[in-house]
Formats: structure tokens, C-alpha cells, sequence
């Protein structure tokens, strides 16, 4: 407790102190002489009763007119009881006024410990009031603000207030909102099946917070979720109901889950095997159709290592990515099933890394390439089919030459054994007539054995008869080396590639295709000492063939039926670290604008049935697969020349692509 | 070129690349009483028809330089009154018109059988025979 005792300096203060002093041991006494120390005390919040001295005359108005308004209570102590100094005091806005009567420190005591009382009860009053505002305006700004619509509910249900999320939330003004019954603000639908009304009397009858998800349309007819809270407020049976719109939440959650099965789905669904590794290359997610192609289930965990190579290094797609972070982009790869059986795969790594550039593994999508790898060498097959159906007329001549004097000399030969077999008669006949010893009949058998020798022309019969043999076994000789080229020609290539003689496979080529082309081409041939070459033989005889059947069909259409003969030149050479062949013929020629096709699939200017317009793709493709590179240069009407370049190194490992 | 056969026997020329056809046939017809004469080029057979008259050309269709057509159409011309007769693989890609244009008696598939090839010229020879 703190009082200022203001009163002038000569006076005695020992009489007001004193009996201030009565008020307890806590009491402090601050004593000034001026009304500015009394202010300065005064105002600082702790003081809790002025008394001032009449004594102090014009001081003490001014102690009065400075604490009118607001501080503590001023008591005035006045020398002598006068109505006139009371009431001047009290005008002045002094709260009592005490006179230095024989009673004075009763009385004074008594009206100090008073006002102190009295102002401390306002001083409390005020906070309190203080308090309560700032919280009503915090509760208003929250009201306000709050992303939630808000009303508040009497016992009967009828609104007493709404905040103004609800006010646009349902298109009511807060005004015509009090006092309406909740049925008529919100959608019925919101309250019965969203559930709403339950809600109300779950919460009536219980303290604490009920909360429900309530669905129903919004007052524009769109489909709508509340979050829907409500609460008791007190025991007077109002009930405070809080709808937050959780519509765009749940709208994007169910659009997160979709987004999430619709990826899922599509990964699953997936015609390509996706894994996804973590750096150690062991496997973290994998797909439907990666679990088919490996063969395996319950894939997660286990080692990539199962299935795909480690070494050689090049062949070790996936360790590469994770431990040099290459990219591949469909790389062809064997992998090994745990049957051992293995599979052709078309296959792309990428490393994975998450924003800050971490390592966190790989992903590998692939394809079984069998069914592929298996339609390549049917089509391969079947070109080459069609190649050989060009093949078969030409073919078909050189064997109908041999077929038709080998046929003729069976005939003739036939003849030549009667003709012997006579003679054989006659001898045998002779043969006896020496064993009976008799001379007439052994002069007789011979001379029928001369006249029949000389009739069937024996000499002759018997030197034809060999000749005929040794042609007609040439004959069949050569139908057999026909046949075996062609059988050679048609066979299947091993799957592997295998160390070949270029020269060899050109040439063998050549000799099957001469046999169509020999009546209007010369053939020059000029290989070079080649290098073996790691390649498919099988596939690289059918470019050559279809680059000479091309040729001579060149030649074929330039010349006409009785032209001159064409001229088909093969070369063979070592060009730096690869092997280069060309075909050149001095035939019709192709016209600029379709140099740029003609190693398109189907592209053909051959009449029906004289090309399958695979040809040339066909050539280029075999060639790309053997990393090489196959180009034409052409002047109509002179003649094409075409160059296939093979790389010694085989150049089918796969190759990383840079980073994107 | 050569030649065989009785003096005064029917003279026929026999055209082929193929040697040992040429050879083959010389022994299907060697029986037939003809005077053989063989040619292996289109060329050859024409300067064969250059120095003496025959009685039949039997040639062979696929040649290189001259077809076996080209070749009677030629013959023709230097020895109208000779029989020609036709022989090859491919009997059906022998336009029937042509030959009929060409005069060509007679159309032998190959590989022939000994006993049409005789027939078919003996008819032939029968038909030419002057008078």
C-alpha cells in the first residue's frame, strides 16, 4: 500500500503520518511538498491514495486538477472543518475531505483505508474490462477470419449468430440469419444424410467436440464436404457448430489417390519390365511384367545381379548406371533366369537421384526382345526366301542343262547295253562252241559275234558309252554343287556370331547369282587379302546377293532382250579398321530422287511380284548390325555403285548416351 | 562346227551353249541316218548357214548374245527352205504367236524324250523334203 502524503515543507507531518501509519506495517509513505513530486509519484500506477494538505494552497488545486481524471483517490486535509473548503475540495474532484479535528487520525485512517478500497476496486473493474475487450476483439478477428463457417445455436436450434465464412459459405446475411432455425439455412441434404442434425443433438447431450465428415450440395448445387464440428457452450443449451469446406482437400486427396493407382496401374500394366534398384543394385520396386520376364516373384530384396550380368563390363548395363551413372537407351542384353534359360531384352538405365543430386539407385525398363529377335529372323528368312524365288529361274536353267543330256543319255545308254548285251549273246555262244571244241561251230559264233559287232558299231558303242557315263556324271556333279549352294544359301545363320572370310562369303554368293546373270553380265572380281571378320555369314551372303541380283537387274533393264553384256565389278579392301565391299554394274542406273529411298522398307520400282521392296532394308539393317554403313552413289543410265563399310571391331556392344 | 553321215543323207544343225546337250542329242539322233552338224554360239551357227544349205536347225531358246528365236529368224532368211525347230526348258514362255510368225515347225521341251525328239524331226524333215 502506497500513499503520497503531500503537505508544505515547514510543517509538522509527524500528526498525518501517524495516523496513516495506522493502517498496517505495509504501508509506504511517500512525502512531497510540491504538486509536481506529488504527480510524479502519484501517476506511476503503484500509488494507491494521494492525501494533500489545504496547506498547500494552490498546490493542492493543482495535485486536485491533475489526478481529476484518472490515478489515485485524493484525500484533502483541511486545518479547520469548513463546508466551504469541503465542498471546494470536492468540486475540484477530491474524493473526501478530512479536517484536523481531535479525531483526525481516527478519522483520517478510516477514509484513507476506505478510498484505497474503493480504488483499488475500480482499478481491478477496469482491468478486468480491459481484459475482457481485448479478448472480445481477438474473438471477433478470430470469428471473422477463421476459413470455417460458424454459428451459434440456441436451445431451440434457431440461430444466434453466424460469422461471415457462413454468410458466404451459404448465402445468408448474418442479419436475416438470427433467430432462423438451422433447417432453413443449410441444404437439407447437408443436415440429414450429411448428417448435421445428428451431429447437433450428439453434441447437446454430451461436453466435449463431435466431428463428422458432412457431404452434401452446396447452396450452387456443387457436391460439397464439411468437416463438421460441434460443442455445447454451456449449460444454457447453446451449441456452437463449426463447417470448414473440406471439398477442394478432399478433391485433391482423391485426386493424389487416383493420380497414385493411375500410375500404379500404368506401371503394372506396363508392357515393359520396370525395376527400380538402390545403390547397392538390389531391388526396390519391380512390375508385373518384370516379375514375367525374370521369371520370379516376391522380386523385392533380392540382388539385380540374379538376373543380370556383371561381367563382362560392357555388358553390365545396370552396374554401370549405378556405379558410373551412364544412361542407356535401348541397349540389347541377355539376362539369366534362375532356370538358366536366357532372354534377349531390350534395355534402358537411367541413374536415380533425388533433388540434391544424391544417388539413390537406379531404374531399368526393359522388353523381352525373343518374339522380336525371333520375327527379325523370320523376315530375315523370308527375304531371303524371296531372294532365292528370284534365284530359282536362273538356278532352275542350270540344272534343266544337265538334267536334259543326263535324261538323253540314260536313254542312249539304255540303247548301248541292248547293243552289248547282244554282243554278250554272241560271245557266250562262242564261249561254248570253244568249250564243245567244235571248230565249224566256233567259226560260225564268231563270225555272227564280228557281223554283230560291226552292225551295232561295238568300237564306238563301247567309247560312247564311257564318254556318255563321264558327262552324264558330270552332269549330275554339277546339279549337286548347285543344289549345295543353294541349300548353303538357305540354311539358318548360327545365332552367334562367328569369325568369317568376307571374300569367301562374296564369292560364293557371286557364283550362285552368275548362274542367272552369266548370259548378260561379266563378272570382275577383285578382293583384296582380308582380315576375318566377326559377323553373321548368312546374313551378310544375302546383302551380297541382293546387291548382285540389283545389279543385274540393272544391267537387265538397260540392255533389253539382245543387248551388250553389263559388267558387275566386286571389290574387297581393308580400309583403316574396316572392311569395305563394293558392288559396282554399269546398268540402268536410280534416278536422284529416289537415291533417298531406296533402303526404305517397301520401297520398290520393280513390277509386281519382281521385289518384295525389302530387299535393300533388309541389307540395311544387316548391315547396321554389324555397326556398319551402307550408301549408294548412282548416275542414271551409267551404272550404281554400292559400298558397304563393316568395322573389324565388332561394334555391338551397347553404348552409353550422355546425360540429358 | 563338225559334221558326220552318209553322203547324201539330210544335213541338220544343232545349236547350243551347252556342249554336252549338243552331245547328248548327236547320240539320240545318231541312228537316224542325219549328217550332224553342231554349233555352241548363235554366231557359229550362222556362218555354218553361211558356207552350206541344211535341212533342219533344232536350237536351243537360251543362248547368250541371241535367243534361239532371233537365230531362226535369221536362219531363215539365208535358208528359207530349212525345217526349225525349237528346243528349251521353258516351253511356256515361248510366245505361240512368235513361233507360228517365225515359221518354227516344231516346239522341244527339254529334257526331251528320245523317241519324240526322232519322231518330231523325221515329221519335220518329211514335211521339208523338196518335191
Amino acid at each position: 500500500m502506497r500513499i503520497v502524503v503531500a503537505l508544505p515543507s515547514g510543517q509538522d507531518a509527524e500528526a498525518t503520518l501517524a495516523a496513516l501509519r495506522r493502517l498496517g506495517r505495509e504501508v509506504e509513505l511517500v512525502l512531497v511538498h510540491d504538486a509536481t513530486q506529488c504527480l510524479g509519484q502519484a501517476r506511476d500506477g503503484s500509488v494507491d491514495l494521494v492525501v494533500a494538505d489545504r496547506a498547500l494552497g494552490e498546490e493542492t488545486d493543482r495535485i486536485l486538477e491533475g489526478l481529476r481524471s484518472e490515478g489515485p483517490p485524493v484525500v484533502v486535509v483541511a486545518g479547520e472543518a469548513s463546508d466551504e473548503v469541503a465542498l471546494d475540495a470536492f468540486r475540484r474532484g477530491a474524493a473526501d475531505c478530512v479536517a484536523a479535528s481531535d479525531d483526525f487520525p481516527r478519522v483520517l485512517a478510516i477514509v484513507a483505508l476506505e478510498q484505497i478500497r474503493r480504488w483499488r476496486a475500480v482499478r481491478e473493474r477496469g482491468a478486468v474490462e480491459r481484459r475482457l475487450q481485448t479478448l472480445e476483439r481477438l474473438n471477433d478477428v478470430i470469428v471473422e477470419a477463421i476459413p470455417a463457417a460458424l454459428a451459434v445455436l440456441d436451445a431451440e436450434g434457431r440461430v444466434v449468430g453466424v460469422n461471415p465464412e457462413f454468410s458466404r459459405t451459404f448465402e445468408v446475411s448474418a442479419e436475416s440469419a438470427q433467430g432462423q432455425p438451422l433447417e432453413r439455412l443449410l441444404p437439407r441434404d447437408l443436415l440429414e444424410s450429411g448428417g448435421v442434425i445428428g451431429l447437433l443433438a450428439r453434441a447437446a447431450l454430451q461436453r466435449g467436440v463431435e466431428a463428422r465428415v458432412a457431404r452434401g450440395v452446396g447452396p450452387d448445387g456443387s457436391p460439397r464436404a464439411f468437416d463438421a464440428r460441434a460443442r455445447r457452450l454451456g449449460d444454457d443449451g447453446r451449441l456452437l457448430l463449426v463447417l470448414a469446406d473440406v471439398t477442394e482437400r478432399e478433391r485433391l486427396a482423391k485426386r493424389i489417390v487416383d493420380l497414385q493407382r493411375y500410375t500404379e496401374n500404368i506401371i503394372q500394366n506396363l508392357n515393359s519390365a520396370l525395376l527400380v534398384v538402390d545403390v547397392e543394385g538390389r531391388i526396390t520396386f519391380a512390375n508385373a511384367m518384370a516379375e514375367r520376364i525374370l521369371g520370379a516373384t516376391r522380386l523385392r530384396g533380392h540382388s539385380v545381379a540374379e538376373w543380370f550380368p556383371t561381367t563382362p563390363r560392357q555388358s553390365a548395363l545396370l552396374v554401370r548406371t549405378l556405379e558410373e551413372g551412364l544412361r542407356f537407351r535401348g541397349a540389347e542384353a541377355t539376362i539369366t533366369r534362375a532356370d538358366g534359360q536366357w532372354l534377349p531384352i531390350g534395355v534402358s538405365c537411367a541413374p536415380l537421384v533425388d533433388a540434391d543430386g544424391t544417388k539413390l539407385g537406379a531404374v531399368a525398363v526393359f522388353q523381352d526382345l525373343s518374339e522380336i529377335k525371333e520375327l527379325q529372323r523370320h523376315v530375315l528368312q523370308a527375304e531371303k526366301m524371296a531372294s532365292i524365288g528370284q534365284l530359282a529361274a536362273g538356278v532352275a536353267h542350270e540344272i534343266n542343262n544337265p538334267m536334259g543330256f543326263i535324261h538323253a543319255n540314260l536313254f542312249q545308254m539304255a540303247e548301248y547295253l541292248q547293243d552289248l548285251r547282244r554282243l554278250w549273246d554272241r560271245a557266250e555262244l562262242l564261249r561254248h562252241a570253244a568249250a564243245e571244241g567244235d571248230l565249224a561251230r566256233i567259226r560260225a559264233a564268231a563270225a555272227a559275234l564280228g557281223e554283230l559287232a560291226g552292225e551295232v558299231d561295238a568300237d564306238y558303242v563301247l567309247a560312247d558309252f564311257a564318254k556318255a557315263v563321264r558327262e552324264s556324271q558330270e552332269g549330275s556333279e554339277r546339279i549337286r554343287h548347285i543344289v549345295q549352294d543353294l541349300r548353303h544359301f538357305s540354311r539358318h545363320d548360327p545365332s552367334e556370331r562367328t569369325f568369317s572370310d568376307v571374300n569367301e562369303c562374296l564369292d560364293s554368293t557371286a557364283n550362285i547369282v552368275w548362274t542367272m546373270m552369266k548370259h548378260s553380265v561379266v563378272l570382275e572380281k577383285h578382293y583384296s587379302q582380308l582380315p576375318r571378320l566377326r559377323c553373321y555369314p548368312m546374313q551378310l551372303k544375302q546383302v551380297f546377293m541382293n546387291l548382285l541380283v540389283n545389279a543385274y537387274q540393272a544391267i537387265e533393264e538397260k540392255r533389253g532382250p539382245q543387248g551388250e553384256h553389263g559388267r558387275v565389278r566386286l571389290a574387297t579392301q581393308q580400309r583403316g579398321g574396316n572392311v569395305v565391299i563394293t558392288v559396282s554394274d554399269d546398268g540402268i542406273g536410280i534416278p536422284p530422287e529416289n537415291l533417298s529411298r531406296i533402303f526404305d522398307p517397301f520401297f520398290t520400282t520393280k513390277e509386281v511380284g519382281m521385289g518384295t521392296g525389302l530387299g535393300l532394308s533388309t541389307c540395311f539393317s544387316i548391315v547396321e548390325r554389324h555397326g556398319g554403313t551402307i550408301r549408294v552413289e548412282s548416275q542414271p543410265g551409267e551404272g550404281s555403285t554400292f559400298e558397304v563399310v563393316l568395322p573389324l571391331a565388332a561394334q555391338d556392344e551397347p553404348r552409353p548416351e550422355p546425360a540429358p | 562346227m563338225s559334221a558326220e553321215g552318209a553322203r547324201g543323207a539330210r544335213v541338220v544343225l544343232v545349236v547350243d551353249d551347252e556342249a554336252r546337250i549338243l552331245s547328248a542329242l548327236r547320240r539320240t539322233l545318231r541312228r537316224e541316218g542325219y549328217e550332224i552338224l553342231t554349233a555352241e554360239t548363235p554366231a557359229e551357227a550362222l556362218r555354218i548357214l553361211e558356207e552350206r544349205p541344211v535341212d533342219l536347225i533344232l536350237s536351243d531358246q537360251k543362248m547368250p548374245g541371241m535367243s534361239g528365236l532371233e537365230l531362226l529368224a535369221r536362219a531363215a532368211e539365208r535358208c528359207p527352205s530349212a525345217a526349225r525347230l525349237l528346243i528349251t526348258g521353258w516351253t511356256e514362255e515361248v510366245p505361240q504367236r512368235q513361233l507360228e510368225a517365225l515359221g518354227v515347225r516344231a516346239l522341244l521341251p527339254k529334257p526331251w524324250d528320245d523317241g519324240e525328239l526322232k519322231r518330231t524331226l523325221r515329221q519335220a524333215l518329211g514335211a521339208s523334203r523338196p518335191g
